[in-house]
């Protein structure tokens, strides 16, 4: 039996690139492009990028890298603290879970489970903003994110998927 | 095996972390929204060079788009130009005549003038909130509260403050409620935001007409913002559903002025003052 290495370090620099993607991902969220400063039309980059990685390098998107980017982006979104951690966190723990059914199957079958995650999560995001908020948000702009979230899944999925292969 | 323990270990750790932070929030601590503004700080140098190649690539289109038609907007400039000289002058003398009329009935003036001018730097808020991050915070002399415009109206008003950075609130978010008074007939109402691209006018009086194109200004009521500032403009009227396009331009801002004005403090805007950086929700 070999002795066990830190997983993220036995890629060497590699084995960091998920996160630091993921981390220039959130920064690119916030930028003011096209109608992003109306706050409408931006994906959930994130989202996408730790689904991605989780889903084709699960050990290195480890839980801690989760909650790191998440709580990053509660701070730089101004949402409630925690609630982007909550949903990488259940991310991974979903992906974990079922990746053994959907592994190796067609990049249609990975695009249709993302959007199906991503639809529950942001239906629980909706209930817990609702809460701290203390009252029902309009549901309407988190329909439109989410669906553009589940439409870009494809082109930002493409993408990233070209710097995983020039990388690693 | 035992990575199956400790990963299973580490996501009920980092899950009781994210309910501490969830409660706190539902508790409604201040420290998140402490922390919060100096987040801001620390994203902006990353998102100042991020941005650089897209404002350039921006840039350029916009140059390679305008160039077709300089000569025709050279010439409606011009014109446009003459017209502001006559207006200027029209202007300057009523504000002199103003001014002599203020004093002589010892009338308080009521101009805020810009504390700073800031660039927009971020958004954030995703579907939840409508908010923006500007280039300027408390070491430019940004308070809490501080309303903010560009050329065509209001955008929003300030409600965190960090070392560098700001945030700002932007009139279409759920939470923002801007008394408003309707500049034809001089009625008070509430622009209210929806987290949508319109806003919703609330709390007219029973029987105001309101037309189609109708202009509001802030009423200065509450004192969260100073009266006769241009806030939206009518574009729906549905029996007591009034829709209003705001003329603030959130969809292309790029500078904004951050005002010197001292807004009341309320229920809704707690002041009091943080170390260092200050936070409100």
């Amino acid at each position: 039996m070999n002795a066990r290495r830190p997983v993220m370090a036995s890629f060497g620099a590699a084995g960091f690139l998920p996160v630091i993607v993921s981390f220039f991902m959130a920064a690119f969220m916030m930028l003011p492009v096209g109608t992003g400063a109306a706050n409408i039309a931006m994906p959930h980059l994130v989202m996408i990028s730790v689904f991605y990685w989780l889903s084709s390098r699960p050990i290195l998107m480890p839980y801690g890298a989760c909650a790191l980017l998440g709580f990053m982006l509660d701070l730089w979104l101004d949402v409630p603290m925690g609630l982007n951690m909550l949903q990488l966190l259940l991310m991974r723990l979903f992906v974990i879970n079922q990746l053994k059914h959907y592994k190796g199957r067609s990049r249609l079958v990975h695009w249709v489970i993302f959007g199906a995650l991503a639809f529950g999560l942001y239906l629980l995001s909706w209930l817990l903003v609702s809460l701290v908020y203390g009252k029902i948000l309009p549901w309407e702009p988190l329909a439109l994110q989410w669906a553009i979230t589940a439409f870009s899944y494809a082109p930002v999925g493409f993408l990233l998927g070209r710097i995983r292969r020039a990388a690693m | 095996m035992r990575r199956g323990k400790g990963g299973r270990g580490a996501f009920w750790m980092y899950l009781l972390v994210t309910l501490v932070l969830l409660g706190l929030e539902i508790a409604g601590s201040r420290v998140p929204h402490q922390v919060r503004a100096y987040a801001n700080d620390i994203v902006s140098p990353v998102l100042t060079l991020l941005e650089q190649p897209i404002r350039a690539v921006q840039g350029g289109l916009e140059r390679i788009a305008g160039v077709s038609d300089i000569y025709l907007e050279n010439e409606t400039l011009r014109d446009e130009n003459e017209r502001l000289r006559q207006w200027r002058e029209a202007a300057m003398q009523l504000s002199r005549e103003n001014e002599r009329l203020r004093a002589m009935l010892k009338v308080p003036g009521r101009e805020a003038p810009p504390e700073a001018t800031a660039r927009v730097i971020g958004v954030g808020g995703g579907a939840f909130e409508r908010s923006v991050i500007v280039g300027a915070g408390g070491v430019d002399g940004i308070r809490r509260g501080s309303p903010v415009v560009d050329e065509a109206g209001v955008i929003g008003r300030v409600i965190q403050v960090g070392r560098w950075t700001s945030r700002v609130l932007l009139l279409t978010d759920l939470n923002s409620r801007v008394p408003v008074r309707l500049e034809r007939t001089g009625d008070l109402a509430i622009a209210e935001g929806q987290n949508e691209s319109f806003l919703r006018l609330r709390f007219l009086p029973v029987g105001v007409q309101v037309r189609v194109g109708d202009r509001l200004i802030t009423s200065g009521h509450g004192g969260a913002f100073p009266p006769d500032l241009p806030v939206a403009r009518v574009v729906e009227v549905v029996d007591d559903f009034i829709l209003l396009e705001p003329l603030g331009l959130l969809g292309k801002m790029d500078y904004v002025r951050v005002m010197a004005y001292d807004p009341v403090p309320d229920g809704d805007l707690d002041l009091e003052p943080a170390a260092g950086g200050e936070s409100s929700q």
